[in-house]
This record gives structure tokens, C-alpha cells and sequence, in this order.
């Protein structure tokens, strides 16, 4: 897809990014479970902030992995 | 006085009421401090890690929130460590309500991926499903490669 201009977060007022909410965070993880850089996900500063602070969050938490695909 | 929310992993062998005698004594330790209180506690149920975790492919994963005060804490996550039974905890400072997970975001958004490295393997299994329904001024962009340089 084509990279944003507006934030998903901002369009959705979303005040605080979930870590618990791995369906979303998915979203933003390349298939090697990387973080999509803001040149590809548009989000504003703000909310890449949060998103990489609840991806981490959620990685602790073996809700996302670190690494996608490490066995096969 | 501080909102707390914390997300436990147990082993899955564990049964329910195992767990809730555990949540049960770890909570005492949070309701020492005076005024402190449990508001909330969810059972996310069984559930399987992203990766092992001590050779663990499950986890029984709860969710709960508190309040309490900052100094309660060293010796609540003190008993939470010496639990061998629990895979991971993970105490933040609470951002509002329990909320259901994947309450935003509904299926109507394609998930924004943008690949430049191993690219050419299996493309068309996720992002091929975009039907132009929310802007239509993203169509002309339409292949990753176009943008990228």
C-alpha cells in the first residue's frame, strides 16, 4: 500500500496505544516482526513514539515475537 | 497513590484455582499499604506465546489493575520473581480503563506493510485484499516500488 499522510492513530483519536492489543500492534511489524519505520506506517511522531514503546511492551510479553519465523 | 496495571503469564499446566490462590497472595502484598485497592482483574485464559519462554509454548495470561502506592511495589514484584510458576509479569502505571483488545482498528483497515527486503516471496497473501474502500486518492501509489527511491 501506499504510505499515509495521516496517522491511523490520529484518525481514530486513539489516546494511548494498547500493548495488550497485539491484532493492532501486528499491523505494524514487517513479517520478520521489525518495526515499520514512520516512512511506511504515516503515523505523526507522537504516535510512532507509543507504538514502539507498546510493541516492546507487547514482545515482552510473548504477545508479538521478536523475531518472525525463527523456526520455520 | 498510582494506577497500576500489570499482566501476569502463568504456566498453563496451572489450574484455575491454583492461579487465583497465587493472584490471591500476591494482591495481599499490593493491599498492605494503606488505601491501596484491586480494581480490576481479567482472565485472559490460555494462550499461546509468540515464542517459548523457558520451553513453555502456552502461557495462562490475567490482567489486573491496581492502586497502591510506589513503595508497595519492590516487594510485591520480590514475590511475583521467586514464583517459578509465573513466565513473566509486566508492572506500567495504568493507561485508563480495561479495554477489549482489538477494539480499534476493526477489519476495515489494510495493515500498512511496505516490504523493501525479502519481498518477492509471499506478497499476495496479505496487503492483495485492498479494495480502494476508505481513500481512493491512495490508488495511483498503488505498488510498493514506486515510492521507495
Amino acid at each position: 500500500m501506499a504510505y499515509r499522510k495521516v496517522c491511523r492513530f490520529c484518525e481514530k483519536n486513539v489516546e494511548r496505544i494498547d500493548y495488550k492489543d497485539a491484532k493492532v500492534l501486528e499491523r505494524y511489524l514487517t513479517d520478520r516482526g521489525k518495526i515499520l519505520p514512520r516512512r511506511a506506517t504515516g503515523n505523526c511522531a507522537r504516535h510512532q513514539r507509543q507504538l514502539g514503546t507498546a510493541i516492546k511492551r507487547a514482545r515482552y510479553l510473548a504477545l508479538v515475537p521478536y523475531i518472525h519465523g525463527y523456526y520455520g | 497513590m498510582r494506577d497500576y496495571e500489570v499482566v501476569y503469564i502463568f504456566k498453563s499446566a496451572l489450574g484455575t484455582d491454583e492461579i487465583d490462590a497465587r493472584l490471591q497472595t500476591y494482591h495481599e502484598k499490593i493491599l498492605e499499604a494503606d488505601g491501596s485497592e484491586i480494581t480490576a482483574v481479567e482472565h485472559w485464559g490460555k494462550r499461546q506465546l509468540a515464542y517459548p519462554i523457558d520451553r513453555n509454548d502456552n502461557g495462562y495470561y490475567v490482567v489486573a489493575q491496581f492502586s497502591t502506592e510506589p513503595e508497595a511495589l519492590p516487594e510485591y514484584e520480590r514475590v511475583l520473581k521467586l514464583d517459578e510458576e509465573v513466565l513473566r509479569h509486566l508492572v506500567v502505571l495504568s493507561e485508563g480503563e480495561l479495554a477489549v483488545p482489538s477494539s480499534m482498528h476493526e477489519d476495515d483497515d489494510e495493515p500498512p506493510r511496505r516490504k523493501r527486503d525479502d519481498d518477492d516471496d509471499d506478497d499476495d497473501g496479505g496487503d492483495d485484499d485492498d479494495d480502494g474502500s476508505e481513500d481512493d486518492d491512495a490508488e495511483d501509489g498503488d505498488d510498493d516500488e514506486a515510492d521507495k527511491d
